[in-house]
């Protein structure tokens, strides 16, 4: 292959993903004095420029696709490269326009922290490693960037390292995260042994043979493939039963939480499964219809009674991706990318909101002295008169969470919801149970929702830290406040379509729409989207006599309430029933090497000095007691004969005349 | 090419020994400077071997003599031996794509150990001598073409380090060296039966006398009609093919070294009981020597017999993997920790190599390197840590990132390049292990696709262990079992020396991990022969 010749929108996309690599790189080398962050957000403002000229030369028109040599295993090459389609151009781009409000936000939000530099050099790692994965032209380039997202989350998760949670939290996301990669890696390893080649490209371009079906494997293994890249997905995308990671994952700075939690980590594996979609057959696209919808019904239940302000926010982020997976399993990965774009705003714009308030709360802690958890939304309440803007802004983006008309949100979760009836209809009977499901989490994302605004900003406080009149509180400072109004803006419909209430004019949708989608219910787009509002406003109204004016029917003790409030006891039973046993069989084998196989070993040492003593005493007893018999008899035989020497001559001749009187009687009885 | 190169890299670190000999003791910083200044040398001799070793693909396979550069062929003993005919030991060395790396690794492994070595105190004289023959027996294995020359070398290493370990060692030295010297001794003296079978089944077909020849061991051409270990005559010994019987016993000698579960238990302890030093080069460099006579000897003279075992060597390959990080899961000491988890990353290499795919088995040899430079960074800093505090307890430390910053950047990055972090040379090496394990089942049936899933699942448990061990020891708030005593210790981060040592082996990580092709293009055409090498016999 020849070395691609460097065209502008390709110099571009290197320049979008290469400046924060640099700028971590010179953070990480300038030290403890690179505190005001100034290198990061340049990088990441120049990324979002070029992001934008790439956008705008591919959107629509013919890919980016060029690639390097690497390396070579035996005579299979390897390469480096680059393939920017509609879909990634789109990640490119949200990826910077989140990113750089994020930086700004920090500049404020982490005025102060003794470890700041560290923070800057690390965020811009994470930006460059999502920024390559969105680009990334083969699986294994793809796959490094991936594990390197998890790598910069691990280390801006816990970034408070003196904290055991955040320790605690980093180390299990990124253990729950290798899970994934596994899958991903073996995806790896099955479309390698099919078709020799790891180019996204060529393996899933038009009239390719991972496409079509044919190559060398098997049905059973394109199944396993695609299952395989969707564990991958799960872990990454906090899907049901792998999601517990998340909720942890919040003792990172809440800013590194909007990030994660919008268009950076958790959307990298509804990225992939846009990118490989391909290759899913129908059994792979059920299972992930069914795991995204019992993630978004799941996550949406346990949200219902967090107190944690950024854990309810957390559950709603996995809620929205089982969404966004449920999308994909109905073949629609267009819409599912569609609601990444719209839930990356508003989410982001959550998690900011969130932290503006806990910033808030932290200052009131300090000020008063007392020991309060400045997340728990219990001592929260009224804040609406004290922060305006922030109550402003974060009902925006509730609303477009719910899926209120004249936000992004509603185009695309409706989108989603119309979809998934339409490919119920085309399956078995009980496939109904799924866009159904979607519908029932979907009101319980309205209840939430609703309930976090109304605890928070409307309600008036509860006996807490905020109930004294000297708790003076106010809106956040202005590098916070802008990236928040400036999401608040894009939460809204027109920057997807200038048509407020109906989703077949969004630009997004049709520069990704794949060649297939389902046959569309002309009553379903009409009528969801109105039977949803109408839902959400019914809620609304509840929420606010609940909550607001005060008359909660409910007791706070019910089995439901406690299975909600604990997460399903999920963690719980992964304590008990995984880590434990792993524990155990690991110290049971420690014990068998120490006393089997090294007790064997030992053994024959111990066998062999005592074969050797054996040795030693049959030697000294058995072979050197013969010779040293055979020596004593002869000193014994010589001393006794010795007396007969005396050197007398009577003796002699006494012996002499004996002896012949012996013999002479010998001869004359043997004769006889 | 210079034919000398080769032979001076090997007998350098000898004259050395002989210069150090003279040098009375009481000249104490003498002898760390000439290992020091040999052990540069070293390295720049095999970085010039390296840089000036040409790819070139072979023709016949593993066994042709084009693959091997820097030959040096000199007849070294000739006896007649009557009706046996005459008997002929050659020096006879050259490198290719597998050991030219090794190589290298070795001359740089033998530089950071000398690096730890710089506080020794106890008898320095006769430290840096038997360190120095060593560095000579380990360069002369990797080199060695005749397997009586192999043998010397292989032999040769053994008394270095049992004394090295034995009088140098923590309290159990003794038993550890003794267990060390018994094990490897165990799997040798049969490797010594193997090769006198050889020598009478193998003539050299220019001479026609009996020879020891590796090269002219791989060709079945040159094997005596009817002799026992003749790829064509198929005898049987107590009911055993010969030749499989063979590779058995020579394989059991070199899986002893690397080591393989349950051959492993020596491992531990002598790595727990060494000087930091000697856990550097057993880690970094001995283990290496078990896989190398795998591929080089097991594989390139036994094919046959290799082809009839893979599947059962790729078993214990698993075994290893997932054994060794259970159990390193366990470990309280850090260093057994690190010795366990070598345990693992070694099956690695024995999974690849069981593949006989150009991926597993370049990704194995790849992942020998790679493990070299990283076992020997986590030794280090083990010893970095117990020169301070005489302690490894893990649970004995707490938030370690407070006291010694610099030293936790340095752990934490050897942690996750063990783990395989992609950007280091583990990950190449494991990833592309499993995928050549994988697609062995597809490609050549050797390797069914569950031992591939198996293996990776050693990929999350090193994950496991290591950040576990992160977590408890580096992460928290500072708590030390010492106390200030400790703290004041531990004051004193990573020194200039330290930093100097630990930087090569962490850049030589990352450099390979981003571009493996200064690696690869040097194994690729040396695995590519030995795997058609061997797939020639099916």
């Amino acid at each position: 292959m020849p070395v691609p010749t460097l065209t502008y929108p390709l110099l571009a996309t290197l320049a979008a993903v290469l400046m924060p690599f640099l700028a971590f790189l010179l953070t990480a080398a300038t030290g403890k004095k690179a505190r005001n962050g100034a290198v990061s957000i340049a990088a990441i403002s120049i990324s979002l420029l070029a992001a934008a000229y790439v956008f705008a030369h591919v959107w629509g028109k013919d890919p980016i696709h060029v690639q390097w040599h690497w390396f070579s295993i035996g005579r299979q090459a390897f390469h480096v490269g680059l393939l920017v389609n509609n879909a990634s151009a789109l990640m490119l781009l949200l990826v910077c326009l989140v990113a750089l409000p994020v930086h700004v936000y920090s500049t404020a939000y982490m005025k102060g922290d003794p470890g700041i530099h560290r923070y800057w050099a690390y965020l811009s790692l994470f930006c460059f490693a999502m920024l390559g994965l969105a680009v990334a032209g083969n699986l294994l380039l793809m796959y490094i960037c991936w594990e390197l997202v998890g790598f910069a989350s691990y280390l801006l998760i816990g970034f408070w390292f003196t904290r055991d949670a955040a320790i605690q939290a980093n180390k299990k996301a990124f253990i729950i995260n290798r899970i994934g990669d596994l899958g991903f890696l073996l995806g790896i390893a099955i479309l390698y042994s099919g078709f020799g080649t790891l180019d996204i490209q060529v393996l899933f371009g038009t009239d390719t043979p991972a496409v079509s079906g044919t190559g060398n494997l098997t049905p059973g293994w394109f199944t396993a493939a695609g299952l395989a890249f969707f564990l991958g997905a799960m872990a990454k995308s906090a899907q049901f039963p792998l999601h517990v990671w998340l909720p942890d994952a919040m003792e990172g700075p809440t800013s590194v939480s909007s990030l994660i939690h919008a268009a950076t980590m958790v959307a990298a594996g509804v990225f992939l499964l846009a990118r490989v979609f391909p290759l899913f057959d129908g059994t792979v696209l059920f299972v992930i219809a069914v795991t995204g919808t019992v993630t978004a019904f799941a996550a949406a239940c346990f949200a219902l009674t967090q107190y944690d302000i950024k854990k309810i926010l957390a559950f709603s982020t996995i809620s929205q991706l089982g969404f966004m997976m449920a999308g994909i399993g109905f073949g629609m990965y267009h819409v599912a990318l569609f609601h990444l774009t719209t839930h990356a705003f508003f989410k982001c714009l959550l998690f900011l909101c969130a932290g503006a308030v806990i910033h808030e709360m932290q200052h009131v802690k300090q000020k008063l002295g007392h020991d309060f958890d400045p997340q728990d939304i219990r001592n929260m309440g009224g804040l609406r008169k004290h922060m305006p803007i922030t109550c402003a802004t974060m009902s925006i983006a509730a609303l477009a969470l719910v899926g209120f008309p004249l936000t992004g949100g509603y185009l695309s979760k409706d989108a989603l919801l119309v979809h998934g009836f339409e490919w119920a209809a085309t399956q078995h009977g009980m496939a109904l149970a799924v866009p159904c499901a979607l519908a029932v989490a979907s009101m319980l994302t309205g209840f939430y929702s609703f309930r976090l605004l109304a605890k928070v900003f409307f309600a008036q406080p509860a006996a807490g830290p905020l109930t004294g009149s000297h708790a003076t509180l106010h809106d956040a400072p202005l590098p916070m406040r802008i990236p928040m109004l400036f999401l608040a803006a894009c939460s809204l419909f027109p920057l997807f379509t200038f048509h407020p209430l109906n989703d077949g004019h969004v630009w997004l949708l049709r520069g990704l729409a794949p060649d297939a989608t389902l046959p569309p219910l002309r009553l379903l787009h009409f009528a969801i989207p109105i039977l949803a509002t109408i839902a959400s406003v019914i809620i609304a109204t509840v929420t606010w006599r609940w909550y607001v004016l005060g008359k909660y029917p409910l007791k706070p003790q019910g089995a439901l309430y406690r299975l909600s409030l604990h997460q399903g006891y999920l963690d719980a039973l992964y304590m008990r029933a995984i880590i434990p046993p792993l524990m155990r069989l690991s110290a049971v084998l420690f014990w068998l090497d120490r006393h089997v196989v090294d007790g064997f070993v030992n053994g024959l040492a111990a066998g062999g000095r005592a074969l050797a003593s054996a040795a030693a005493w049959a030697d000294y007893r058995v072979v050197d007691g013969l010779v040293r018999m055979t020596g004593k008899l002869a000193l014994g035989l010589g001393n006794a004969l010795r007396r007969s020497q005396t050197g007398r001559v009577q003796h002699y001749l006494a012996l002499a005349f004996f002896l012949m009187v012996v013999m002479l009687l010998y001869f004359i009885f043997a004769r006889a | 090419m210079n034919t000398h190169l080769l032979t001076l890299l090997i007998f350098t670190p000898l004259a050395a020994a002989a210069l150090m000999s003279l040098v009375p003791s009481r000249g104490k910083g003498l002898h760390k400077y000439i290992a020091l200044a040999t052990g540069i040398l070293q390295l720049v001799l095999s970085g010039a071997m390296y840089y000036l070793y040409r790819p070139t693909e072979a023709e016949h396979g593993i066994a042709d003599e084009q693959l091997y550069q820097f030959a040096s062929h000199v007849p070294w003993i000739r006896l007649d031996m009557g009706s046996l005919g005459r008997l002929e030991i050659d020096y006879a060395v050259g490198v290719d794509g597998l050991s030219l790396p090794l190589l290298f690794l070795s001359a740089l492994v033998m530089v950071i150990a000398v690096g730890a070595s710089w506080k020794v105190a106890k008898s320095v004289k006769g430290y840096f001598i038997l360190l120095m023959i060593l560095n000579m027996a380990v360069m002369g294995v990797f080199s060695a073409l005749d397997f009586f020359l192999f043998y010397v070398f292989y032999e040769l290493m053994l008394l270095p380090l049992y004394f090295l370990i034995g009088i140098w060692g923590g309290a159990r030295r003794e038993y550890a060296a003794i267990k060390f010297f018994l094990y490897t001794l165990f799997g040798s003296v049969f490797m010594l039966l193997v090769i006198v079978g050889l020598y009478f089944s193998v003539t050299n077909p220019a001479t026609g006398a009996h020879t020891f020849n590796m090269l002219l061991m791989m060709d079945p051409a040159n094997h005596v009609p009817g002799s026992v270990f003749s790829a064509l005559a198929g005898q049987e010994l107590f009911g055993i093919p010969a030749r499989l019987l063979a590779f058995i016993v020579l394989f059991i000698a070199f899986a002893i070294k690397v080591p393989i579960v349950p051959l492993h238990t020596w491992l531990p302890d002598a790595h727990v009981e060494a000087p930091t030093p000697i856990s550097i080069i057993l880690a970094g460099i001995l283990l290496k020597i078990g896989g190398y006579g795998i591929l080089r000897i097991c594989f390139g003279i036994f094919p046959d017999a290799a082809l009839q075992s893979a599947w059962w060597l790729g078993l214990i390959g698993v075994v290893s993997i997932i054994y060794g990080a259970l159990v390193a899961l366990a470990q309280r000491d850090l260093k057994r920790m690190i010795a366990y988890s070598s345990v693992s990353h070694m099956g690695f290499v024995l999974l690849g190599a069981a593949s006989f795919t150009t991926e597993g088995m370049a990704g194995a040899v790849f992942q020998m390197i790679s493990h070299g430079f990283l076992s020997a960074a986590l030794f280090f800093l083990v010893g970095m840590l117990y020169d301070r505090v005489h302690d490894r307890n893990i649970y004995h430390f707490r938030g370690l990132a407070s006291v010694m910053p610099r030293f936790t950047v340095f752990v934490a990055i050897a942690f996750f390049a063990s783990l395989g972090l992609p950007g280091f040379s583990a990950f190449i090496g494991e990833a592309f292990v499993i995928i050549g394990a994988f697609i062995s089942g597809s490609t050549n049936g050797i390797l069914p696709e569950w031992m591939a899933i198996a293996g990776s699942i050693g990929i999350l448990l090193s994950a496991a262990y290591f950040l576990w061990t992160l977590q408890r020891m580096f992460f928290g708030l500072p708590r030390l079992k010492g106390g200030d005593a400790w703290a004041a210790a531990l004051r004193a981060d990573a020194s200039a020396r330290e930093t100097l040592i630990m930087v090569p082996l962490i850049g030589l990580a990352l450099l390979l991990g981003v571009y493996p092709a200064l690696a690869l293009d040097h194994i690729n055409t040396s695995v590519l022969a030995l795997v058609e090498w061997v797939n020639k016999v099916r």
